[in-house]
Parts: structure tokens; C-alpha cells; sequence
């Protein structure tokens, strides 16, 4: 009778267990689709992993590495690849950039450093020596352009967190660069913008223009040089690039653009693993990277607004944003006066990050009147260029990637190797005007970056994922979208697509305040009469940027994407 | 049969309105100055064009008034880029006292302006506007990207004039009519 008990209770046990399978098991995600209107906040949903980059197409090449079993390092590795097919503009093999990497397991937060360096010919007066000519030897010719550090950048990344090879997840580029896509509006419209570049150094017949002319939203974009030399890469690795053939074109490229890269720059480029930058805010931790990215600025500009209340000013408040303003006023003082590549140059990072200099700042910021004087340091011009892009991936194990490249202005120096189909950067503009300070131009030198790609920590527990490109607008660009999150509780996406502000100083001295016209007019006359010049941008202006970002919502078990429609973001999930 | 001969004569008609429209379109006579109200992008565009039309130009993206001596056309390709107005190291204020200057000494010279607006609705809002609204009366005849017009505004300020629009829909297709404007 008892074995017949236990017989019925073993039974019974496992019916129950059988039973409670599909109510344990995840229920699908019922989301609405995206709106007509690409600026209306819009999120992502996922429940395990997550990719959101700034074309979906190199989204989908993220996710089929995940989904085949890859790490966020793999998927970040193929999302970069593909964005060099589908956004050759913005990034790609012939830049660089910034990776910050956070692995669950090891619960280890970790920066891929992947800049652009100068040639070890470059000397501090060779942009200052060629006078009012010095802004065409800064962006188009030969001088312009770093040792490309993308693949040595993505390769570091594989070898030591990745699960995959290179080949395997240069794969989906390298079928999207030979079956091709069609153009989009951003794609068409960067095309017109960059024309005059693309004819004067690519030539009529490149790949980059359509029958000489640039490419309509909607025309069919194929690439199959591009797809000829990933594939070179594929089979061969990476000393294809930095030693072999395409070394020799890069080089013949650049310097018959009057150049000065050698065979040996690129032999002896490598990218390298650094400590991330820490820094916190309103009891969040931040990482994010160290010079000669701007993380430190960014952490500058929100450890100034610690100490303001900020959520009881109010969203788009005048007093808000003439705040944040005159914080970033003073912040690209510090960034002129002292970032450079940390190799070379002695970046005050501690100082720069200490509550008292925090202070110092926020109570030399009146609330009357704008200051008409900042740290009178020498600055270079800001470039309107947004170029840049950025994408983020969480897998289903927790690891991340928050990764930032470049090839600087869009369409970068418009020098395209002959027969390559890959744009060469033209990041040595990101050196400093002058042939003195931190960041001049020198040998083997990585010019300063405006770069910050950052994670956000919550009691312990990763809570964002997030970067964007747009020039110098990056970190301030950040430091709003993290106060839009934190102090004003906006949503991921409504945080990125909300209007968005910038200035700085030059020479000490106040410049414009560049603004969303999306901004109340009353607001607006509000900071004029504090003395702000205000100069009205595009209602979603790619000046500003196109953020990317991943929020991982615990409570409910979803993972949030945001992705800026002032570019073409997109993301996805599962 | 009938239905045959209605169409045949209906084509027919309608190849005499596209001829007789296209031999009422104004002339112009090269050389051609190009230049752009606005500092934007799309006067490269046309300067290609103007080439494999086989327009004689010059592409002066600064040019003023006394720029004009020498050229028996005008192109002046509307809307403004703020990228391009930066590189070019001009505000919006400056750039507009270049056009009308430019448009003041066209005016006197006699000498007739083709206005183009190639850059489609990216190329419209407030500022671009400005420049669009400052030009147009002016212009002897307008070829503008049919999306750039979707709110009609050259519509409605070509038929205040009677200027002669012609809508295309890629900026390629500007080479036709430039050709057509240009023949002798």
C-alpha cells in the first residue's frame, strides 16, 4: 500500500513538473511595431540578447553570430564588420576606435583602445607649416590620415574574449557587400553632403557614386572591392592589412596624397587592452574609457551636475540646460588644456575627476548671466561633421560590448586605396590647431578622441549600455541622455530622441549655444536674455549625433534598445 | 478602329503640348557662373551636370556681383548647409547679402538666372526657405527635386510669377533640362 503511496506521489510529482513547464517557460514578447514617425520614442524588446547599431542591417549580422551560438564580443566583432558594408561613411577597416568590454562571468570590465595613430614622420608643425591651407592638409590629403587600427582592434577583442574567428564573423559583411542593399535617406544625404570630397580623391567612377553622381535613397548599393578584400582578410588574418598587399596600397594611397605612412607604421600598429575609467553618479557607477577617449569628460560634466537639482529644475528647463551649457563650456577648457594621448602626455585624470574640482566648477557657474571668460586654453575649431558610429550587444550570458569607430568626417579623408573599396580616415584632424600643447601632433601620437562609450551600473548589476558618435557633441551628448535617464526618468529611447543642446569654449571664450528647435520658443528667449547666442539647429540633427543604447530592465526581465533616429538606428532582440 | 485613331490623335496632341511647352521655356546662353544660395552641397552636383551638358561654366561657390562680368547666365542652386556655410566661414546673414547682392547685379546686368533646388526635403526647412523665398521671383526658370516641393512652395511661388517649374524626380534627371535650357 505504501509503495503504491509513494508510486502515486513520484507520479503525481512528475505530472505536476510536466505541467508547470510552459507556464515557466518565457512568454513571447508581445511589441508593438516601430511608429511611422522614426522620431517617436520607440524600444526594442528582448528577453535574452540584444544588438542595436545604426543600420539594421548590420544589426541582423550581430544577432545571426549570437544566435549561432557567438559572445557579445563575436556579435559586436560582426555588427563593426558590417557596419563598415552598410555605413562605409561613418566607420570601417580603414579607422578606429573604442570598445569597452563587460564580462559576466569574471564580472571584469575591460577597454579595447583600437585609435588611430600618426605616422612616426609626423612632427608638431605639419599642419601649423601650411598656414590657411592647413584645414585641406587636416581632412584630404595624405596628412589627414592615422594608421587604421579597426582589425587590430576587433582581432585583440576575438583572440582574447571572442569564441569565434575573424573569418567567421567577417562573414555576413561580406555577403552584404556582395549581394548589396538599397541606399537609405541618411546614406543619400551624407553622399550629396560629402560629393565634392568623394570626386576630388575617389574619382567619378568609384564606388561611392553612382554613375559619378551620389546615390538616391532607394538605389541599389553593391561593393563587391569591399568584398573582395574582407574576404582577403578573411582567408589570410590580419597581417594581410598591416603587412601584406593591402599595406602596400594603403601606403601608395596616402602618400600619393602627399602623405607621410610607411610600410613600417602599419607593420608596427597594435591595438591595446587598458583600464577603464570609474566614476559615479547619483549612486550609479560608470565605466567608461580612459584618454585619449572623452570618458573623463564626461564623467567631469556629471559629477558638475551632482550637485545641482537638477530633476527639480525640470526637463528642457532654461535653468537646466544654461546649467549644463556653461558646465560644458567649462569642461572643453579642461579637454584643451589637457587631454592627449596618455603615452605621451600626462592626462591629470584624478584631479580632473575629484569632488572639489567638481565644485569648483559648479559654483563658478552663475545662474544669472552666462560667463563671458572660461580656462582661456588654446582649442581647435569644432567641425560640424557627426560621422562616427556606435553600437552596443548583450548576449545571453550578461557580457557586453559598448563599441565606438570611426573614420572621423564622414566619408573620412575620401582616399580609397586603389581597388580596395575601403575609405581611409582622416583622424589626425583630431589633433590640436597647435604645434604645442597636449595634444599636438607627434609621432606614433593617437590624437585626442571626443569617443565615450560607457557602461552604467545599478546597485552592482549593469543596468546601460550606451555611446554615440557626433564629434565633439559626444559626451555632452551622453552626459544629457544619462540626466535624462536618471534625474529625469525618461525612457531609454525617449532619453536619446529627446532635444538635445551643445557649446563650448574657444580661446577662453564663450561660443554659440547649438540647439533642437524642438525646444519651447519661451525657453529659448529665456537663455538668450542669460546671454547665451543661440544658433537653431535641425529639429533631429545628425550634428548631434545618433546614440545608441541597451537598458536592462530586472524587475520585468526585458532588455530595452534604443536606437537615434537622427541616423538610421536600429536594433533587436530575442 | 475608332478607339485606335481617338488614341493616335490623342498622342499626338499631347507630343504637340510637350513640344510647344518645351519651345516656350526660356533660354539661356553660356557661360555660366554657378553658384549656390546657401553654401549647400548640391553645386557640385550641378557643375557636373553643366559639364556633361556641355555647358561652358565656372563653378564659384563665393561669387559676387563682380563675379557676374563675363558670364551670360546665372545657375544658382538653392538651400542652405550649415556644414557648408561653416567651411566656407559664413553666417547666415553674410551669406544671404552675398545672394542678394549677387541677385542686384544680375538684375542690372540683364543677365537671366536658372534657379535649382536639388537637394529634396532634407534641403528645406526655416533657413532654407529663406534663401528659396529670396531667389525664386527672381528666376527666369526653376528645376527643383520633386520631393522637395511636396509642400508646394515652388509651385505656389512660380505660378505668383509665371516662371516656368520643372519637376523631376532624381537629380539626374537635371540633365535634360539643363540641356534643353542651354540649346541654341
Amino acid at each position: 500500500m505504501s509503495k503504491l503511496r509513494a508510486e502515486h506521489f513520484w507520479l503525481f510529482l512528475f505530472l505536476a513538473i510536466i505541467g508547470l513547464i510552459p507556464a515557466c517557460r518565457t512568454a513571447p514578447i508581445k511589441v508593438a511595431p516601430p511608429p511611422a514617425d522614426r522620431h517617436l520614442p520607440y524600444e526594442y524588446v528582448g528577453r535574452k540578447a540584444m544588438v542595436v547599431a545604426a543600420h539594421p542591417l548590420a544589426v541582423e549580422a550581430g544577432l545571426k553570430i549570437l544566435k549561432a551560438g557567438g559572445n557579445a564580443i563575436d556579435a559586436a566583432v560582426a555588427t563593426a564588420c558590417a557596419l563598415n558594408v552598410v555605413e562605409p561613411f561613418a566607420s570601417g577597416i580603414g579607422g578606429g576606435g573604442f570598445m569597452i568590454i563587460y564580462l559576466a562571468r569574471e564580472n571584469k570590465v575591460t577597454v579595447i583602445n583600437f585609435r588611430d595613430k600618426a605616422p612616426s614622420a609626423f612632427y608638431p608643425e605639419i599642419f601649423t607649416e601650411k598656414g590657411e591651407e592647413a584645414p585641406v592638409w587636416r581632412t584630404v590629403k595624405g596628412t589627414a590620415v592615422g594608421v587604421p587600427g579597426a582589425l587590430a582592434g576587433w582581432d585583440l577583442a576575438l583572440r582574447r574574449y571572442g569564441t569565434k574567428r575573424l573569418a567567421e564573423v567577417m562573414q555576413p559583411a561580406i555577403d552584404l557587400a556582395e549581394k548589396g542593399f538599397k541606399v537609405s535617406e541618411t546614406f543619400s544625404s551624407i553622399n550629396k553632403e560629402e560629393y565634392e570630397k568623394i570626386l576630388a580623391n575617389a574619382g567619378e567612377k568609384t564606388v561611392y557614386l553612382n554613375n559619378g553622381l551620389p546615390y538616391e535613397p532607394g538605389d541599389e548599393f553593391r561593393n563587391p572591392e569591399l568584398a573582395r578584400t574582407l574576404r582577403l582578410i578573411a582567408q589570410k588574418g590580419i597581417d594581410v592589412f598591416y603587412k601584406g598587399e593591402l599595406a602596400s596600397k594603403i601606403v601608395r594611397a596616402v602618400r600619393e596624397k602627399e602623405g607621410l605612412m610607411t610600410l613600417e607604421d602599419l607593420a608596427s600598429y597594435r591595438a591595446v587592452e587598458v583600464e577603464p575609467l570609474r566614476g559615479q553618479y547619483r549612486g550609479t557607477e560608470i565605466f567608461t574609457i580612459p584618454p585619449p577617449g572623452s570618458g573623463l569628460h564626461l564623467l567631469q560634466l556629471l559629477n558638475i551636475a551632482s550637485f545641482w537639482p537638477v530633476s527639480q529644475w525640470g526637463l528642457n528647463s532654461a535653468r537646466y540646460l544654461h546649467h549644463l551649457t556653461e558646465a560644458m563650456r567649462l569642461v572643453f577648457a579642461d579637454r584643451e588644456a589637457y587631454l592627449g594621448d596618455p603615452d605621451y602626455v600626462q592626462v591629470p585624470v584624478e584631479k580632473l575627476l575629484s569632488p572639489d574640482s567638481a565644485r569648483l566648477k559648479a559654483n563658478l557657474i552663475r545662474s544669472d548671466r552666462v560667463l563671458m571668460e572660461y580656462l582661456p586654453e588654446e582649442i581647435k575649431e569644432h567641425t560640424e561633421a557627426g560621422n562616427t558610429t556606435h553600437l552596443c550587444v548583450i548576449d545571453d550570458r550578461g557580457n557586453a560590448v559598448a563599441l565606438t569607430q570611426s573614420i572621423n568626417l564622414f566619408f573620412g579623408s575620401g582616399i580609397i586605396p586603389e581597388g580596395t573599396g575601403f575609405i581611409l580616415n582622416n583622424q589626425l584632424d583630431d589633433f590640436a590647431s597647435t604645434s604645442s600643447g597636449p595634444n599636438a601632433p607627434g609621432p606614433n601620437r593617437r590624437p585626442a578622441s571626443s569617443m565615450a562609450p560607457l557602461f552604467l551600473f545599478q546597485e552592482g548589476k549593469l543596468k546601460l549600455i550606451l555611446g554615440s558618435p557626433g564629434g565633439t557633441r559626444i559626451f555632452p551628448s551622453l552626459a544629457e541622455i544619462i540626466i535624462n535617464i536618471i534625474d529625469f526618468g525618461l525612457s531609454l529611447d525617449e532619453a536619446i530622441e529627446a532635444p538635445r543642446f551643445f557649446s563650448y569654449s574657444q580661446h577662453g571664450r564663450i561660443r554659440p549655444l547649438s540647439l533642437e528647435p524642438r525646444f519651447p520658443e519661451a525657453i529659448i528667449k529665456e537663455l538668450e536674455a542669460l546671454g547665451h547666442k543661440i544658433t537653431i539647429r535641425e529639429p533631429y540633427d545628425r550634428y548631434f549625433g545618433g546614440a545608441q543604447g541597451i537598458l536592462i530592465d530586472y524587475k520585468r526581465g526585458l532588455i530595452l534598445g534604443g536606437a537615434d533616429s537622427r541616423r538610421d538606428g536600429f536594433g533587436r532582440g530575442y | 478602329m475608332q478607339g485606335k485613331k481617338a488614341l493616335s490623335i490623342s498622342l499626338i496632341f499631347i507630343f504637340w503640348l510637350f513640344i510647344s511647352a518645351q519651345s516656350n521655356l526660356p533660354k539661356f546662353s553660356s557661360p555660366a557662373l554657378i553658384t549656390s544660395a546657401g553654401q549647400n552641397a548640391e553645386v557640385q552636383m550641378v557643375a557636373v551636370l553643366a559639364k556633361r551638358a556641355g555647358i561652358e561654366h565656372n563653378l564659384n561657390k563665393l561669387a559676387t556681383a563682380q563675379d557676374l562680368a563675363g558670364f551670360k547666365s546665372l545657375l544658382l542652386v538653392l538651400g542652405a548647409s550649415m556644414k557648408g556655410l561653416g567651411a566656407a566661414g559664413l553666417d547666415l546673414n553674410k551669406e544671404m547679402e552675398r545672394v542678394r547682392g549677387l541677385l542686384k547685379g544680375a538684375e542690372e546686368k540683364n543677365i537671366p538666372i536658372l534657379c535649382l533646388h536639388l537637394g529634396g526635403e532634407e534641403r528645406r526647412g526655416a533657413q532654407s526657405d529663406e534663401f528659396i523665398k529670396a531667389c525664386l521671383p527672381a528666376a527666369r526658370m526653376v528645376i527643383v527635386v520633386k520631393s522637395g516641393n511636396k509642400d508646394g512652395l515652388f509651385t505656389r511661388l512660380c505660378q505668383e510669377k509665371g516662371i516656368p517649374l520643372i519637376e523631376i524626380e532624381r537629380t539626374t534627371e537635371a540633365l535634360e533640362p539643363l540641356k534643353n535650357a542651354f540649346a541654341q
